[in-house]
Formats: C-alpha cells, structure tokens, sequence
C-alpha cells in the first residue's frame, strides 16, 4: 500500500516472542478501506488466537480535520462481543507514524512484557521496571527509560493486572475510550503497556488536491455550530444531560484538542494549582485532563464536588479502571464518599446497565453534538455515523459535531489520497461485513 | 513581517506542525516542520509553540512571547526546550520558517489553525 500508510502489520505473537511484518496488501484495502475495516478482517484471521488488534484509519494522522483516531479492536470480557475501542489524543497519530498501520498482538506472555513500537521496528521487552506499577508511573518509567517524553503509551494500571472485568487500557495519564475491559485482555496476556513512536512519512496521490479539499472542508467546520464552544464541558447539556458547565468552571485551566481535531473535547482541571496560572506550574501533577464525558457525569450525580469528582477521575486513572464502571456501581452500593469509593477499586463486582449495546464504544453520546444532521437519529444512524469515523479515523465525538464530514467528502479525500476508487458501495459493503 | 502565535487560544492540536510538515516534504510527516507545539509537560497542562525563524527561535508561551537569537543563546534555547521535549532540539537544524513563499495563499500552519491562534504579524 504505497499511499497513506506505512505499509506495515506486525504480527506479534506474546507466547513466542516471535514479531513479523507483513504489508498492508493493497486489494484488502480496496476492499475493506481501513481502520475497522481492517482491525476486523486482522481479528477474524486470528482469531483462534484471542488478538487484540490496534489499527488505524485510512485518513488518520493527516490534514484531513479530526483525523486524530486509532482504534483497539479485540473481544470484550464484558459483552463476549468482538468490539472496538477508540484511540484519541495522540495515541492514533503516533501508531501511523511508528510505522505500522496495525499491530496484531496473539497469545499470551508468561511474564510480565511490554511492546516499544518505533520507526518501523516492533520489540518485545521485559517489564519487570513497570509491573506492579500505576499507569502514571509506568508511563513516566517508560519515557524517562527511552528519553522521550513525547512517546505514547496505552497501558494497564492494577486494575488490568489483577484482570478485573472494568480494567482500562488508559492514554498516558488519561482515561481513554475503552469501555469494553480491553485492560483486562492486556492483563491476561501479561501485556502491561505499548509505547508508540515514529517519524514516518505517508506519502500522498494528489498531494495538492487532498490538501485543498482538507482545507475547504476545514473552513467549513469553522463556520459552524461548535464554533465558539470548547471542551468537554460543553457537551453534557448538548445532549440532553444536566449543564455542568457552572459547575466545573472554577477548576478549569486549559482545553485541549486531539489531534488535528477543530473542537477540543478534553478539559484539563488544575486540583492543586491555581486554575489561572498561565505559566508553567512547580507542582509535578496539579491536575488532571478530563477525556471521558460519562465519567465525569457518573461521579457528578453520585453528589460529589467538582473537585472530589476530578480527584476521582484521576485515581481512576491512575488505577486503569473505568470510571463510569466505577461511578455506576458505587451509586448501586450507596457509596458516595470518595475514600470509600477509592477503596472499592480493588474488587470491584458487579453487573453494569450503563454498557455499550453495540460494537463501539459507547464512550461517544448516542445522539448529535450542537450540530442537526437531519432526518432521524437512532441507534443505526449513531452506529453507522461511528462505523464511518472509525473507517476513516475521524474522531468519533467530532463526527457526532459535524454533519459537514460527510461520507461523501470523506471517500472524496480518500481518493484524492490513495486514488483506489472507493465508492459509497464499498462503504457499505464493509459496514455492512463489520456489523455481522 | 513574520507568523503571530496566540499561545492562549491554542489547543494543542498539532495541526500547524502538520501543515508545516507538508509544506517542506510534499507528504504527511512532523520532522521537518519550523513550527511545532511543545507536549513534553503533559502532566502540568503545559505548552508552548515554538518557530524557527531565519535568525530567531520565536517561543509562545502562555505567559508571554520570548525571542531568542539563534546561534547567541541558540544551545541554551535548544537545551531549554529539549529537557522534557525531544522533538524541540532538533527544531534549531531544520529550515527556518519562509512563510510558504511558494504558496499563493501564504503560510498553510495559519491556514490549518482551526481556532485562529496564528496570524499574520
């Protein structure tokens, strides 16, 4: 595949520490596009193996607007379903640029390992330095051990390696979109953490033309609903939840965006600093970077302050446990007090209402973002408006934002890209095969 | 005249370093980009955009615009970014900013901001 891609899949197979590459073959991507598209066909390959399967989009890490995602493609402990997990902020761009499009892991390690994925080269190491530790600490370990501070990495806290049914694979510091126990898989395979880095170049058909059409439809974007909004405190009333914005106001210290995403869904809260504080602050982890919408909201309706809801927030991810599980099943119990809450990490049982239904993420609202997209929006309309997303790897709450990316404008770039003649047909085709 | 950086209005999205990108290699990549946005202090929310220019490393920090003269201070400013920051050392031996000279349209980094952070100074 010599256009917007690296052109590499590594098969990674933990019970042997054996890796090998193979391309991305040209006609799988004329016929499955990309991103679940692929992670699908890579899963059912595999599949006797119990893969976890990272990926991309045909479009990610490109100017194409909102082309931030990667996606987590696996079986969930939690629904027995093959199920896809979104890979926000940096996360997807760095994977495109590490040099592999998709990483199949299979099989299991016998001890603790991690995986360094960098320019075009996938290793298996030892991870005696970050077993036993929480996900902030292992991904400080893991950068000061490279001497790189801009190293992604999706790793497990101790919520994945006691193989608890809500262990999260987190981003960094952060809760991600895995809302499906992907952590819990990490774990079992003795998986801690993937580091991702690179310094690839994806080349382009028509560089010129793609960047144009990137650009009008960047223009466009501007123009509209979410125009003059930001982060991820906007949402909740946008979809018929309660207004927090009042709220969590007096912690908020910058919004963030993902990459290359024109509406920042990410809020960062300053907890021990003052939230104004323009320069940078002495304090090592003032605060905390708000990823998850439903989390927030969970914590907000068990009573808790803005400041106790963000702190828990936070030892949720330090943990690498889901914390809309957590919120969820702390207001089935009558804890509403944070220690107690904290302390009911360890052990956490119990039968979830709040789960996603479908084969995405349910971290994404069910329902439009600021914006109309005419017509009816039920649960097909969201699954197919995720589908897309996740082919494409657009960001899947920015999608939701912007009728303006339409599948047309999006198989229109991915021509100009890739000039393989994709049509609405095969879109279909492949939604229709990744829905099976 | 020179690019202009609102650091607050910034939301660290990266797409100027892309579109800087693209402007020097003809394709999508971050290595070459005059332009790049500083990710090194995740954990304290901190970051600035930082521009090579001819003679100048144009650092936008919240808290203010800081001019270094390359080459003077130019290991110092290097140094300084690159302790928690990788990718900032190698920014003083990449082509300086030419404002896309070569593009009718003028620089695709304030093209690309979707929120308007960079202007025309």
């Amino acid at each position: 595949m010599e256009y917007l891609s690296t052109n590499k899949i590594a098969i990674i197979d933990l019970a042997t520490s054996k890796i090998t590459d193979q391309e991305v073959d040209e006609d799988l991507v004329r016929e499955r596009i990309g991103g679940v598209g692929i992670t699908m066909a890579l899963y059912e390959q595999y599949q006797s193996e119990d893969p976890i399967v990272l990926g991309t989009g045909l479009l990610t890490g490109t100017l194409a607007p909102a082309s931030a995602l990667g996606m987590i493609t696996a079986k969930s402990p939690l629904t027995g379903k093959v199920c896809h997990a979104p890979l926000t902020l940096y996360a997807g761009l760095e994977l495109k640029y590490s040099g592999f499009d998709y990483l199949v892991i299979k099989g299991s390690s016998k001890k603790p390992v991690y995986l360094w994925i960098h320019d075009g080269v996938a290793d298996i190491s030892d991870a005696k330095d970050v077993w036993g530790k929480d996900v902030w600490a292992s991904t400080d370990t893991i950068r000061e051990l490279m001497g790189d501070s801009l190293i992604q990495v999706l790793a497990i806290g101790k919520a994945g390696e006691s193989e608890s049914d809500f262990a999260q694979v987190c981003i960094n510091y952060w809760a991600s979109g895995d809302r499906w126990g992907f952590g819990k898989l990490f774990g079992r395979k003795k998986l801690k953490l993937v580091a991702l880095r690179g310094m690839s170049l994806l080349e382009v058909l028509d560089p010129e033309g793609f960047v144009k059409q990137c650009k009008e439809l960047l223009s466009t974007l501007k123009a509209v609903a979410f125009a003059d909004k930001k982060g991820i405190e906007e949402i909740p009333a946008a979809i018929g939840e309660e207004d927090i914005q009042k709220w969590l106001a007096p912690l908020v210290h910058r919004h963030q965006s993902c990459f290359n995403t024109p509406f920042p869904t990410n809020t960062f809260v300053f907890l021990d600093e003052d939230p104004k504080l323009l320069k940078e602050s002495e304090k090592e982890e003032p605060g905390f970077l708000i990823t998850d919408v439903y989390g927030l909201l969970g914590f907000k309706k068990l009573g808790l302050s803005a400041a106790d809801a963000c702190a828990l927030l936070r030892e949720c991810a330090r943990y690498g446990i889901d914390a809309v599980a957590v919120a969820e099943l702390s207001q089935k119990a009558g804890k509403k007090k944070p220690d107690e809450i904290k302390k009911s990490f360890s052990g956490l049982k119990g039968a979830l209402e709040n789960i996603g239904k479908g084969r995405f993420s349910p971290w994404s609202p069910p329902k439009p973002i600021f914006a109309n997209f005419g017509g009816s929006q039920d649960a097909q309309w969201w699954e197919r408006k995720q589908a897309v997303a996740y082919i494409f790897g657009i960001h899947p709450i920015f999608a939701l934002m912007s009728p303006e990316l339409s599948e047309e404008k999006l198989i229109e770039l991915a021509n100009l890209g890739t000039g393989l003649g994709f049509t609405s047909e095969i879109l279909d085709k492949v939604i229709a095969d990744i829905s099976k | 005249m020179g690019i202009k950086v609102d650091p607050k209005k910034c939301v660290s999205c990266m797409a100027c370093e892309m579109a800087c990108g693209y402007h020097r290699d003809d394709g999508f990549a971050l290595l070459s980009s005059c332009i790049m946005v500083t990710r090194g202090r995740e954990k304290r929310d901190y970051s600035a955009v930082v521009l090579k220019e001819e003679e100048n490393l144009v650092i936008a920090r919240p808290e203010g615009l800081e001019i270094r003269r390359i080459g003077a201070v130019g290991e110092e400013a290097g140094a300084d970014q690159s302790k928690s920051d990788a990718s900032a050392k190698p920014l003083l031996l990449r082509e300086p900013c030419d404002l896309c000279s070569d593009r009718e349209d003028g620089p695709l980094c304030l093209q690309f901001c979707p929120v308007n952070a960079i202007s025309m100074d």
